[in-house]
């Protein structure tokens, strides 16, 4: 049992078995077989494997009637429309949050700075500054001794519903209006360095020495 | 080597699978009626025995449901046979569960047409199908899909998830080993 030197017709012995070479292509490889007897012992053998492995007869009507309809016309069309129109919903409604947040504090901050004394009922201190001179830093924490809760000065209620963090220094439940100017412009000065901070507990740096400190406030 | 279509012969797959997606089923019968054979012989050759028309059928609609994601820098047979393949190894493994039966893993020597040896082996195609049912299944499966498809060892590799190498030699090994099996 001895293989023919010839790869290149030997590679193409299965695809002729299997009827998969052109014309010119299945006449060089016959035109070979007939004079190597390797190869044409081994086309023999390709063709019995071949024959035992046949196609079995199968009903290809029944296997068309089972297959999926395509989508032609307004149906593959609606099929993709509601996704581009809640696309699109989402894209103007966050366009609109933005529109209006950013409106807000251009407002906000025009109010603050308007030197006719036009009262801010909108942003307030939060109501932690105490009263007696102690100081309240970006952090949350109380100059002059003592932390804001051990102040004792409002309802555990409502000292309960303030945030922790230092960004819930402010709130929007009135009283800046009893501010004076320079408490305001002190205000939205430690606002303005809030947003500039960085978010990386990391990268943070120290707040208490970028920070002004608001002093004196009398509620 | 191989054949391509010309302008003149019968459409090619691609334009049938536009043909069919613009509404034109009798597209779809002329594929179903070009390619089913191959696949039931491959199923076959996978050893499926029985359902061989189901499973077509299933490869044909699941084929179809997904026409979308058919990429033309294959052939539609070989991306066919893909899906039949992992078709027959998903119902194989499931039917495996149902009975309990660990007999026969993916990649194991191929005993399953053991039961069929005294049957056929007396016969010269029985011979030939013994001889290459002895085979490991991936031998089995490379060896089949280029002697019985006449298919590239590139596109084999693609349907059995192997590299163009590694067909070649699984081809070769197991030609020799038929050739043993028949004539030593």
């Amino acid at each position: 049992m001895f293989d023919c030197a010839n790869v290149e017709m030997r590679e193409l012995l299965p695809e002729l078995v299997a009827g998969s070479l052109d014309a010119s292509a299945r006449a060089r490889v016959d035109a070979h077989v007939i004079a190597c007897s390797e190869c044409a012992s081994e086309l023999e053998t390709l063709r019995l494997v071949r024959g035992a492995f046949a196609a079995p007869a199968v009903d290809t009507r029944g296997i068309v009637a089972a297959l999926p309809k395509p989508l032609t016309g307004p149906a593959a069309i609606t099929s993709v429309a509601p996704m581009k129109r809640w696309v699109d919903w989402r894209l103007a409604a966050a366009l609109t949050m933005i529109t209006v947040g950013g409106l807000s504090v251009a407002i906000v901050q025009r109010r603050g700075t308007d030197a006719t004394g036009v009262p801010i009922d909108s942003v307030a201190v939060a109501p932690a500054i105490p009263s007696g001179g102690r100081a309240v830093d970006s952090a949350g924490a109380v100059a002059g001794g003592g932390t804001r809760s051990d102040t004792g000065s409002e309802p555990a209620a409502r000292r309960s519903m303030r945030p922790a963090s230092p960004r819930a220094q402010l709130s929007f439940n009135g009283g800046v209006g009893e501010l004076d100017d320079a408490s305001i412009q002190a205000l939205l000065g430690a606002l303005d360095e809030i947003d500039r901070a960085p978010v990386a507990p990391s990268t943070e740096p120290d707040r208490s020495s970028v920070l002004p400190v608001i002093k004196d406030v009398d509620r | 080597m191989a054949k391509d279509h010309e302008p003149n012969e019968d459409p090619t797959d691609l334009e049938l699978i536009a043909r069919w997606r613009a509404g034109d089923e009798r597209a779809a019968t002329t594929l179903v009626e070009r390619h089913a054979p191959a696949l039931a012989r491959f199923a076959v050759s996978l050893g499926q025995r029985s359902d061989v028309e189901e499973v077509v059928q299933d490869t044909f609609v699941r084929a179809f449901g997904s026409i979308d994601t058919f990429r033309a820098d294959s052939a539609l047979r070989t991306w066919l046979f893909t899906i039949e393949r992992r078709l027959i190894l998903d119902r194989r493994r499931a039917g495996r569960r149902r009975r309990d039966d660990t007999s026969l893993e993916e990649g194991d020597a191929a005993t399953e047409f053991d039961a069929l040896d005294g049957i056929v082996a007396e016969e010269a195609e029985g011979r030939v199908r013994l001889a290459v049912e002895r085979l490991s299944r991936l031998q089995r499966e490379v060896f089949l899909l280029r002697v019985n498809e006449g298919m590239s060892y590139k596109e084999i590799a693609e349907v059995v998830g192997s590299t163009e190498g590694a067909a070649r030699v699984h081809y070769h090994n197991a030609l020799r080993a038929v050739k043993e099996s028949l004539y030593v």
